[in-house]
């Protein structure tokens, strides 16, 4: 499995790092282009996706820490939930960028001084208070819908804050479980198609709440591996496109389960790289494409789990460093 | 900042007057942001503001917060309070109401095919909704006729405002969201069966939606929640399993790589058995006929990662575990179930003989040659069977990118054949 052949790759497949970091800062310079005010409901997530991939290019501190913290902050409400950006609705979303934010930056003390309300209880009450005791999964906020990716959230931050202990894990368990298909893939509800990003909430979901024996690893692998199509890339359900975001998707759910070894690594390498925008900076989702910040963060938490030279190590679990992982939960996961 | 399939073009520099245009536009855009929050903030949800969230809206429809704001204008006078929940079988069902929802029914679903334009860019859709948006502010209690009435007004024009905007962003969670809190609170609302032609027109919307793009994966997830619902007695709803089943027949033979439509029918396929309330016998007839059915499929598309994924889901039910799932066929012997995956065996082998080349018919029979040697175990009938080694070194050649996996799987072969000789 060695060789990276990084050696001699031609130099349009080297990892452009300071391009990359250069596209992150620039990101929050543009408010003279009205797309910059078009996004502002995805501000929180942004800064998360653009932050946790500085951290992977060992830059952790292109972005100013004490801005970060003061914005996080200024985008709580006092139920504790937090907005995309201040004056946005609270939702479970941001709620969890602004935890897993927050743990980066390793800021909970600021939240526990200068947050709303009892600091870290108020947002895991927040959390807490989104899941169906009935079945067991959550909701996004107060205006319903339902769906694996707000479970995955709610145990995520939950975990990093240490109070799981306020919501019925053995039930969400319990709804994952009903999520599963004969494919060996979860869906966004129970009845749902395998989707590799929903298979990613559950997967990670079941991980954190110790219930990995519930996986039917060797068939939910073959299927994860058979994403991958002959230009290494990978797709996120059967007869679809690839993309550069399920490098993610589909490779955190194998590494979860152990079987990253199932695909193409150079191959994915290859389709990686071929998507960077070596001029400007960024990833896209395919090659030739325009890039953003959330593919950008995808394809290289992708190259890091696939080992790729000059990145920091990505926790699969948590999408964030394993160095802040390690720290906040004490254990390696 | 989420761009998908957008070809890339290089930042180029603006000009003065681009620069101009750009600013311009943000300003109206912030001055319009700026206007719903201040007003939000004073908590007046009234029909102005109701209608500041229109313009925004069709700005963008991604700003989740102006959802929320016109939510809590509808429901702060521009929609009737909720009635109790025995409302509906209360009020006398027949004659009148219908009378009197009908035509309001048909004009508004009149006006909501008409926001279906020819092209969706078409961005002043949703006009039919502004005359509603400023009546039915005033109500008493419990719901009367004319509540109703407006109510179902409201809804629909709000179902009319969302379409154009579907139609242009057919995968924004938000929009999808809105409109089943909408169809909601027409259970919450209305009479059942003024609710239920509302929730019958969405349905129909979304087969629309599907026609548009098989795959879309909100759709599909959409339509399971509105058929649950419309079989509910919430909305005077009998099972629909039928009709559905016929759906995923119906997009299959569209598109026989329509992965979703295959699901589908597994998630639907046992219910519909059950209620069918087939003896032993039907229900293995059943079986013979999706196996034909999907043998069909193959022989036209033996490279098609959804048919074998039917396929799979086939043998499983053939499989069976004894774990007393339910199945297409439980009552099928040891025997009867060594017969059948034999015979798929022997259909794929004949299936190789013509497409030497795909990787799919070699892992289907490497799978199906290990799941046969694990059945034989139990029965008297394990004649000559395949090695399952001769698919694995065809994988390697015809797979070579999923190297790693036959590796584990000639390691679990060759631990297994240590036992078996201990």
């Amino acid at each position: 499995m060695a060789g990276t052949q990084t050696g001699i790759l031609p130099d349009e497949l080297q990892l452009a790092t300071a391009k990359h970091v250069k596209y992150i800062q620039s990101l929050d310079t543009r408010k003279d282009e009205y797309d910059y005010w078009l996004t502002e409901h995805l501000r929180l997530n942004g800064l998360y996706w653009g932050l946790t991939a500085l951290y992977l290019l060992r830059h952790p501190d292109a972005l100013p820490r004490a801005e970060t913290i003061d914005f996080v902050l200024s985008c709580q409400h006092e139920n504790g939930g937090f907005g995309a950006a201040p004056g946005h609705d609270a939702h479970m979303l941001y709620t969890v960028s602004a935890v897993q934010l927050l743990a980066l930056v390793d800021a909970f003390d600021d939240l526990e001084n200068r947050g709303k309300g009892k600091g870290k209880a108020q947002v895991a009450k927040f959390i807490a208070d989104l899941q169906d005791r009935e079945t067991g999964t959550f909701a996004g906020d107060e205006w319903g819908e339902e769906d694996t990716r707000f479970l995955y959230g709610a145990l995520n931050a939950l975990s990093l804050l240490g109070m799981t202990h306020l919501v019925d894990v053995d039930k969400a368990v319990e709804h994952i479980a009903a999520c599963a298909n004969f494919d060996g893939g979860y869906g966004v509800s129970p009845g749902a198609e395998s989707h590799s990003g929903q298979i990613f909430t559950c997967v990670a979901a079941l991980t954190i709440a110790g219930r990995k024996d519930l996986i039917d690893v060797d068939k939910l692998a073959g299927w994860l591996s058979e994403r991958q199509l002959p230009n290494g890339g990978l797709n996120g359900r059967p007869e679809k496109d690839e993309d550069v975001c399920y490098s993610w998707w589909v490779l955190s759910s194998l590494d979860m389960i152990g079987r990253t070894h199932w695909i193409n690594r150079e191959k994915l390498i290859g389709f990686i790289l071929r998507c960077q925008d070596t001029q400007d900076g960024g990833l896209s989702d395919r090659p030739g494409n325009m890039v953003d910040v959330w593919h950008t963060l995808f394809g290289l938490t992708g190259l890091s789990l696939l080992g790729y030279p000059g990145l920091d190590a990505i926790d699969p679990v948590y999408c964030l460093p394993r160095s802040t992982t390690e720290r906040v939960l004490g254990k390696s996961t | 900042m989420d761009n998908h399939g957008i070809a890339r073009v290089a930042r180029t520099l603006r000009t003065d007057e681009q620069r101009r245009q750009d600013v311009e536009k943000i300003n109206k855009y912030r001055q319009l942001d700026e206007s719903i929050r201040a007003q939000a903030s004073s908590g007046a949800y009234d029909p102005a503001l109701f209608q500041l969230t229109s313009r925004l809206l069709r700005l963008n429809p991604e700003y989740y917060t102006i959802w929320n704001v016109r939510r809590r204008c509808l429901i702060s006078g521009l929609l009737s309070k909720p009635s109790a929940g025995s409302w509906p079988s209360k009020a006398s069902p027949s004659s009148s109401l219908s009378d009197t929802t009908k035509p309001s029914c048909d004009e508004s679903s009149s006006s909501s095919s008409a926001a279906i334009p020819p092209d969706p860019s078409f961005p002043t859709t949703g006009k039919s909704g502004t005359t509603a948006e400023l009546t039915g502010s005033d109500h008493q209690q419990p719901p009367s006729e004319s509540d109703v009435a407006s109510d179902i007004n409201m809804l629909q024009s709000e179902l009319a405002f969302t379409m154009p905007m579907l139609l242009e962003h057919p995968k924004c969670y938000w929009i999808w969201k809105y409109r089943n809190w909408i169809l909601e609170q027409a259970i919450l609302r209305l009479p059942a069966q003024a609710a239920r032609k509302i929730w019958e027109a969405e349905l129909a919307l979304d087969s629309m939606m599907l026609t548009k793009d098989t795959r879309n994966f909100h759709a599909w997830g959409y339509r399971r929640r509105l058929v649950a619902r419309l079989e509910s007695p919430a909305l005077l709803g009998k099972s629909m399993v039928e009709d559905e089943f016929d759906y995923t027949t119906m997009k299959i033979e569209g598109n026989l790589s329509n992965f979703s439509a295959w699901h589908s029918r597994s998630r639907l396929l046992l219910r519909l058995l059950d209620e069918r309330g087939l003896d032993d016998k039907a229900r293995a007839a059943f079986l013979d006929e999706e196996l034909e059915y999907i043998q069909e499929g193959l022989n036209v598309g033996p490279d098609d990662q959804s048919l074998w994924y039917y396929h799979r889901y086939l043998v499983l039910q053939i499989v069976g575990r004894a774990t007393g799932q339910s199945s297409i066929a439980p009552a099928l012997a040891v025997e009867e179930r060594v017969a059948y995956l034999t015979k798929e065996i022997q259909f794929i082998n004949e299936l190789l003989e013509d497409y030497g080349d795909i990787k799919w018919i070699c892992k289907a029979l490497l799978e199906y040659t290990l799941a046969l040697q694990e059945l034989s175990q139990g029965s008297d009938s394990d004649g000559q069977q395949d090695d399952p080694r001769t698919w694995l070194a065809k994988l390697r050649k015809l797979d070579p990118m999923q190297a790693g996996r036959w590796d584990d799987v000639e390691r679990k072969l060759a631990s297994h054949s240590t036992q078996a000789e201990q």
